[in-house]
């Protein structure tokens, strides 16, 4: 609470900043806009062990499976396929890395932005007063590693603001920042 | 988990809940083992494993009962679920739409109640409450709506989602908020269209114009070639051009729905709603109050261009639209008509939008993404909406004003990052949002800013 109290005066006119379709800064990386006004807070590196976790799962059954082909075949096509599942599965380890890097979050005045996605980009602008909901939810495997989803739902189905891996504490004070600015800034729709 | 949660005692929902979810599920499960597993097991095992298979289910809802628990925190209603992937939802009271007391039969039974929760915006209802008894839920939506503070009246009512559409729960205690005035949007209606009239539309453009839909264009060359075919070659059948035509038949339904529909298509307007009345066997008398107007649509089909005809539709936002049946709910605005007309009924309902207004494509170097269409799309901000104009040969703009825009987004593919372009879109209640496609990706971070800060704007000002 105390280190974001401290920031805002450098958000206090971030949604007004680019005046007019005139950028007065030019945004430097497609995941860093207004990067003078946004700041942008990161989610738990731990969020790096869930999907490992998830994606380690998902590979176990198929290793398995193809493992015992290999065994009780001997056939060289289930050692080609297993290479390339591990393979893919190393790969896919370096882009969760960077994935959960790429997600985050910002608290500005009025809204709260979401960006996340690697392949996709995705950057979503979601006013606190369009708030209809927030939910808080927490998996068996996000509990194991102490982490929380928090999702804003506006009225609109497209809206996308979800963040994930949060720790517990932070998703609560987020979730009741969210619901303290949605009731102070009514309407909803 | 949160400090508040010393504020007041999380509450259970009653302890007959599971019994009455499992009474449930029993029916689900006799359904699903259904007669022919009751033929090849015999009865006794049939009876033994729908046992078994209840008490697993009455097991998961005990389970699920333990862990589920509501209570008021401050201004806003929080519901725990789950024991294992637990979720805590928080209901600010100001965003209730509608609380009901709802008392399906078994619970009739039992002198329990379900409370419906709902919030604008889901398909379905986001918070049921299933069961308490029913003096608690009837104190609970008490509490409810003083606590939201306002006049249960100014709730937004709801378009034609109002009282209990589809299966109206027998014995309904209290019903829907009560107050709502007017019950707007209910068709049939069979009252004259009152306040001033707009447009009428003439029934033989009407009838023109579903001439010129590609299903009727093509039609006689369909007919043609089924009866080419039956002269020329014995190999049809009659059974082989019955199907063909039946066929046909459901490609030719489209228009004529249509023209059904919209015959005598008339449209009023007083203060604040328009009202819309059509149809040929069934009249449609709609009100669609101008406050819940989220966007409008306006679409130039191929064919109709010759005529330099068009189509407007408008998407309003009703709470739990999912329910709503397809064609009560309001969406025609024009089933047919000339820009000037268009322009006039656009000027009515968003003074000051110009249909023709200037919309700038985007950067060239989005061709390699759009090669013919590249020129069709467009997005432009005027005064008071966000326009979006895309499709090269039927040509659709989308109109949505900046008070209505719930959220922006801005989305950027792999090939949209090569070609640093990305795609703007503002996402609105009900109905597809705009999407300014491939902007260059300065001019997309601007135009979210810019959406953003215009959207709050409107927002603060009011809406009109």
């Amino acid at each position: 609470m105390s280190e974001r109290g401290g920031d805002s005066e450098h958000r206090e006119e971030p949604t007004g900043e680019p005046a007019a379709g005139q950028p007065t800064v030019e945004p430097t990386d497609p995941l860093e806009p207004w990067p003078e006004t946004v700041r942008w807070q990161p989610v738990s590196p731990d969020l790096v062990k869930v999907e490992a976790v998830r994606l380690g799962i998902g590979v176990l059954v198929l290793v398995v499976g193809l493992g015992l082909g290999l065994a009780f075949t001997g056939h060289w096509f289930f050692g080609v396929v297993l290479g390339a599942v591990v393979l893919l599965t190393a790969w896919r380890l370096t882009v969760i890395v960077r994935a959960v890097r790429a997600w985050g979050y910002a608290e500005r005045d009025h809204d709260l932005l979401v960006r996340h996605g690697l392949l996709v980009r995705r950057l979503s602008i979601v006013p606190y007063a369009r708030m209809q909901f927030v939910d808080v939810t927490a998996g068996p495997l996000e509990r194991a590693f102490d982490l929380a989803t928090v999702q804003l739902h506006t009225a609109a189905a497209a809206s996308d603001a979800r963040v994930p891996g949060l720790r517990p504490a932070e998703a609560s004070r987020l979730r009741d920042r969210l619901t303290a600015l949605g009731e102070d800034r009514a309407e909803g729709l | 988990m949160t400090p508040e949660d010393v504020a007041e005692p999380r509450q259970r929902l009653h302890p007959l809940s599971p019994l009455l979810h499992g009474a449930k599920s029993l029916v689900v499960i006799v359904a699903a083992l259904s007669w022919s597993t009751l033929s090849r097991v015999g009865l006794g095992f049939f009876t033994l494993l729908v046992a078994v298979l209840l008490v697993g289910a009455l097991a998961l809802s005990v389970v699920s009962w333990y862990n589920t628990g509501y209570h008021v925190v401050g201004r806003e209603l929080r519901i725990h679920e789950g024991l294992l992937w637990r979720r805590t939802r928080a209901i600010p009271l100001e965003r209730l739409q509608s609380v009901e007391v709802v008392r399906p039969l078994l619970a009739q039974l039992s002198g329990l109640a379900e409370l419906r929760l709902e919030v604008v915006g889901g398909g379905k209802t986001e918070a049921p409450l299933a069961y308490v008894t029913v003096a608690d839920a009837v104190a609970l939506r008490e509490r409810l709506l003083t606590l939201a503070g306002r006049a249960p009246a100014a709730a937004p009512e709801t378009l034609g989602a109002a009282p209990a559409t589809g299966p109206v729960p027998p014995g309904q205690v209290g019903g829907p908020v009560p107050g709502q005035p007017g019950v707007p949007g209910l068709p049939g209606l069979a009252a004259p269209p009152a306040g001033r009239d707009l447009h009428a539309v003439s029934n033989r453009d009407l009838l023109v114009s579903q001439l010129l839909t590609p299903q009727a264009f093509l039609l006689p060359f369909g007919v043609a070639f089924v009866l080419v075919q039956f002269f020329t070659e014995g190999s049809w059948s009659f059974i082989a051009v019955a199907s063909t035509l039946t066929a046909m038949a459901g490609v030719v339904l489209q228009p004529i729905r249509r023209v059904l529909d919209d015959w005598s298509f008339r449209l009023a307007r007083d203060e604040s709603a328009l009202r819309v009345r059509h149809g040929l066997l069934e009249t449609r008398a709609q009100t669609v109050p101008l406050d819940r107007l989220q966007a409008i649509g306006v679409t130039w089909p191929l064919l109709w261009r010759m005529k330099g005809w068009l189509r407007m539709r408008l998407s309003v936002a009703g709470l739990a639209s999912g329910e709503l049946d397809d064609r009560s709910h309001p969406d025609r605005l024009l089933p047919v008509g000339d820009l000037a007309t268009a322009q006039m009924i656009m000027s009515e309902v968003l003074p000051g939008v110009a249909i023709t207004g200037t919309l700038t494509p985007p950067p060239a170097r989005a061709r390699w993404v759009h090669p013919l269409a590249r020129t069709a799309l467009g997005a432009g901000l005027s005064a008071r909406v966000f326009a979006v104009r895309s499709g090269l040969l039927t040509r659709e703009l989308l109109v949505v004003p900046y008070a209505r825009i719930q959220s922006v987004r801005v989305v950027q593919g792999p090939l949209q990052r090569r070609l640093r372009l990305a795609t703007v879109y503002a996402d609105t209640a009900g109905g597809p949002g705009a999407a300014a496609r491939d902007r260059d990706l300065h001019e997309a971070w601007a135009l979210a800013a810019e959406l953003t800060a215009r959207a709050r704007a409107a927002r603060v000002s009011g809406p009109r």
